[in-house]
């Protein structure tokens, strides 16, 4: 009869492997091993990439050689637990925070379903709470007198090859976006528990080409992409002469200049790749508008610092560029592009790592005389508070009505918006460039959904993953495309301008992404300007 | 007593197990299923509103075309899951049981499961067009990667350094 049948249809589907961990959700979660296959793991780092980085000072990066996760042996070197033990103990000792985190979760859920991998996914492991418990069993075990006597009745379980590979696998679905930190009671960063299991990873040599070749190039050349000097500036000179073709003005751009007012620094990615080539102009067109006196540096020349995503010394050592540059170049203060985790790099971490920026000034607008206290230490200022400062003063002529081809909503990046607070002045700055409407209340500001692909994810080895984790972002843009006719979605980072690119390919393919800027370029009236009707504003082909 | 008035009679019920089997494919359905807000519970709220669409339409045994944004609004999620494509497709296929299951259990209606051909033949025509649309949801997302190669992202890796690569062509500019 019926019924039997139903099950039988049941067991068909759901005998199959599950997700992620290609095993069946019958045992406790200590007993489910991970199954690594093509598809659910980001390639790992090349040996040369990782040989090079182990080279330069202030880094290590031990145990290069070629190994796949796919491999039953994953060549850890000798000791490995003791490596991985130690490492762990000299990060409680260093780092108070990752100590009360170990210690004071309760266990409550509050954050178990508001990850974007587990919406996604329906994972428990990747719950933040059993995704920091991952690591809490092992320090439970050997760092806690509760686990060293009562073992796995205390939730502690000893460091296994095992416990290894379930920690790459699920530090790598964890975009560090904080989305669950800000449910957290405690207030537990569960970001920075993966950035912990992450860097202890790396003391083994587990990790991922698509996070240490940029870093790599960062270190070499200055940016992510490996640009030399000629490179960078021909790319930049390449958007100098689109911004003239398009407007009939020719943005005043330097490079290495010492004395300028301003340095400005972006991901390397606004000069290289759409759709942020398009915010790039929006910069030229808005520096030029204003009579800036500013300089791009082709050594610091990428705001982005995928250290943050590898290990804190890493991190310190990219963020260092950018100040070194400025002290060099000697200019006054520094504007930052729309990167997402520069700003978080900039606002929670530069301070204690490269700064106080003492030697440059806190920064004032050269144009309203505003002074931006909240980057009293770090002399940094984000380009929406400066662009939103020069609209709420009446310095920009702007043409809302060259924005009309668009509709378009706000995803607030998790960096800006959750590191740094930056939620008001860009809505501000679309209020006076765009028609635009907000997406629903719990999927914007501090709640609001990763791309998906942030923390160096953003690789095309691990695409159906990367359209999971991004489903509870892109389920709120189809409902504003959906009831509003939103056609684009702006943001202020550039790693979600090329992950939300693809990420609306798949769900809403109406959709197209844009940074702030490239809207206020579009917007942007300049002075002797020839432009003729530009029906698709920066984006126009003549 | 006819069968439409069985259906409607049942509708809801019928509906609220599919979500229910659909859902349990998942290792987390407690969750999907309990969380109602579709923002806060984009596969549980995407599952709830596609079958809720889906099943009138193969009760009136609805044109195929009719049917495809609901199957779409369902498969889409699916094809990007770690599911196998018949695994992706078969919780359609359970609406069928279902509802004799749910005619079975009452007694006036009992006899309506004799009935049940056109409402067959019906989902029967939904599981096949489910199918092309997983794959063209694949199909989509090879598409994605595609674009995304050649977009230039990946040159961050996997590729050789562009100003290394540009120096070389100039180079052997000069050779020629």
């Amino acid at each position: 009869m019926a019924v039997p049948k139903l099950q039988q249809l049941a067991n068909s589907v759901v005998q199959g492997p599950s997700l992620a961990t290609g095993a069946i959700p019958t045992r406790d979660w200590m007993d489910i091993p991970v199954a690594f296959k093509a598809g659910n793991y980001a390639y790992p780092a090349k040996k040369e990439k990782v040989e090079y980085l182990n080279s330069q000072s202030g880094l290590s990066f031990p145990n290069a050689r070629e190994w796949s996760p796919e491999d039953e042996d994953w060549k850890l070197p000798a000791g490995w637990q003791d490596i991985i033990l130690r490492g762990l103990k000299e990060r409680l000792e260093k780092f108070r925070s990752l100590k009360i985190f170990m210690d004071c979760c309760v266990r409550c859920g509050a954050c178990a379903d508001k990850c974007h991998f587990f919406l996604g996914t329906g994972d428990p492991k990747n719950m933040p709470v059993l995704r920091a418990e991952l690591l809490r069993s092992v320090y439970r075990n050997d760092f806690t007198l509760a686990g060293k006597i009562l073992g796995r009745m205390a939730g502690a379980r000893e460091m296994t090859v095992g416990v290894l590979k379930e920690w790459f696998m699920y530090s790598y679905q964890c975009t560090e976006c904080r989305r669950c930190s800000v449910f957290c009671p405690y207030g537990i960063d569960t970001a920075e528990v993966t950035m912990m299991i992450r860097e202890l990873l790396h003391l083994v040599g587990v990790g991922i080409n698509w996070i240490l070749e940029p870093v790599s190039n960062s270190n070499r050349t200055g940016n992510h992409m490996g640009l030399q000097p000629h490179t960078f500036k021909n790319n930049v000179e390449f958007l100098v002469d689109d911004v003239e073709n398009l407007t009939g003005v020719r943005p005043n751009v330097s490079f290495n200049r010492k004395g300028a007012e301003v340095l400005f620094i972006t991901p390397s990615a606004d000069v290289f790749a759409e759709p942020g080539l398009y915010t790039a102009m929006g910069y030229l067109i808005l520096f030029e508008a204003i009579g800036l006196d500013y300089t791009w540096s082709t050594y610091a020349s990428e705001g982005g610092n995928f250290g943050l995503f590898t290990s804190n010394e890493t991190m310190k050592k990219l963020n260092a560029k950018m100040y070194a540059e400025a002290k060099r170049l000697g200019v006054k203060y520094i504007i930052g592009g729309e990167c997402g985790h520069m700003w978080r790099v900039v606002h929670q971490y530069m301070d204690t790592m490269n700064g106080p920026a003492d030697f440059l000034e806190v920064p004032k607008s050269p144009i309203t005389g505003t002074v931006f206290s909240n980057a009293a230490s770090t002399k940094m200022v984000h380009i929406s508070e400066f662009t939103a400062d020069l609209i709420k003063h009446g310095k920009l002529k702007l043409d809302k009505s060259r924005n009309s081809h668009l509709k378009a909503t706000f995803h607030d990046s998790c960096n800006p918006a959750r590191a740094m607070g930056l939620m008001d002045e860009p809505r501000y700055i679309l209020d006076h460039v765009v028609d635009w409407v907000e997406m629903p209340e719990n999927t914007i500001r501090e709640q609001t959904f990763c791309c998906g692909s942030g923390t160096g994810l953003n690789t095309d080895e691990i695409m159906e993953l990367r359209m999971r984790s991004g489903l509870p972002r892109a389920n709120a843009v189809k409902y504003v495309h959906d009831k509003h006719g939103v056609n684009m979605l702006s943001c202020v980072c550039a790693i979600d301008r090329a992950t939300l690119t693809s990420l609306m390919n798949y769900w809403n393919p109406d959709v197209g992404v844009c940074g702030i800027s490239e809207l206020v370029g579009n917007a942007l009236v300049l002075e002797g300007e020839t432009r003729g009707e530009l029906d698709e504003g920066l984006r126009t082909l003549l | 007593m006819d069968l439409d008035e069985a259906f409607r009679n049942h509708g809801d019920k019928i509906v609220g197990k599919w979500v229910e089997y659909t859902l349990a494919t998942y290792s987390s359905s407690g969750f999907f299923q309990r969380e109602r807000d579709p923002f806060a519970n984009p596969i549980g709220g995407n599952v709830r509103e596609a079958l809720g669409k889906l099943f009138p339409l193969l009760v009136k045994g609805a044109e195929v075309s009719a049917m495809v944004p609901a199957l779409e609004q369902l498969v889409s999620i699916r094809a990007v899951q770690e599911f196998t494509p018949s695994q992706a497709v078969a919780p359609l296929n359970a609406v069928k049981h279902i509802t004799r299951e749910v005619f079975a259990a009452d007694r006036e209606r009992r006899h309506f499961v004799a009935e049940l051909y056109d409402f067959d033949f019906a989902v029967d025509l939904a599981l096949l067009t489910a199918f092309d649309i997983y794959m063209k949801f694949r199909e989509r997302l090879y598409q994605v990667r595609i674009d995304e190669i050649k977009s230039g992202s990946h040159i961050l890796t996997d590729s050789r350094c562009p100003s290394k690569v540009a120096s070389e062509e100039i180079q052997d500019l000069r050779l020629r």
